[in-house]
């Protein structure tokens, strides 16, 4: 959402770059039509293009991304120790402590294997 | 992640460990804005018609007010972002001083001389 915003102020700072050279050009046709001397450009045109500088320059600052932080540590330091403590290899789904549970039905196929023997 | 930079601090005398691919990512965004920079600052130049010194004080003044708009974007905590402030102000200066000329004079030619 602050992209989009920081987008118009480029659009609209290149804009009136653009307008202002426009003017520039424009006051330096008048000048030689009527024949006079170049010295300064107006100030409102010096003040256009000046401020459009700024606006675009800070709109290119927020929309060509986010810095990181450098510190090794910023980013190790927000891993959970839930993370850091899964492993995979040792999960355990069939847990001997279930026998003590009071539904606990022993599967037939180990006690019929014992009654054989 | 992978830590690539171990730096030694003046006064604390500990180790610091930076992230390398924080390090290169903030890298990027300081030269792509530093670029942009010269363009329009360039751009500007030529549009105000400014000659000779006045251009390359023009430069130096967008310069410094990118590195304040830098500082003004990480606020007080810069140390979390930049290894240093002074070589965020001079890191590049003259690679993008010849992009500044050339949109410098590109623009002065279309706006005054044409």
């Amino acid at each position: 959402m602050g992209s989009s915003v920081h987008k118009l102020i480029v659009t609209v700072g290149f804009l009136s770059l653009f307008h202002s050279a426009f003017s520039a050009a424009q006051h330096r046709s008048y000048l030689r039509i009527t024949a006079q001397e170049f010295t300064t450009l107006p100030l409102d045109i010096v003040v256009q293009a000046v401020v459009s500088l700024f606006a675009v320059m800070w709109g290119v600052l927020n929309v060509a991304g986010n810095l990181r932080e450098i510190p090794a540590a910023a980013e190790l330091n927000t891993v959970k120790w839930e993370t850091q403590r899964n492993l995979p290899s040792f999960y355990i789904f069939n847990h001997r402590g279930k026998a003590l549970a009071d539904n606990y039905i022993p599967s037939g196929s180990k006690c019929e294997l014992e009654n054989v023997e | 992640m992978s830590v690539a930079k171990v730096t030694k601090d003046n006064n604390k005398s500990e180790p610091v460990a930076y992230s390398d691919a924080a390090l290169r990512n903030n890298a990027v965004v300081v030269e792509y804005c530093r670029t942009s920079m010269a363009a329009l600052s360039g751009s500007t130049a030529g549009v105000l018609g400014l000659t000779g010194l006045y251009g390359f004080a023009f430069y130096v003044f967008a310069v410094v007010s990118l590195w304040v708009m830098f500082m003004v974007k990480t606020g007080p905590n810069w140390n979390k972002y930049y290894v240093s402030r002074q070589s965020l102000l001079t890191n590049g200066f003259f690679g993008a001083l010849f992009t500044y000329v050339l949109f410098w004079t590109f623009i002065y030619g279309m706006v005054h001389v044409y």
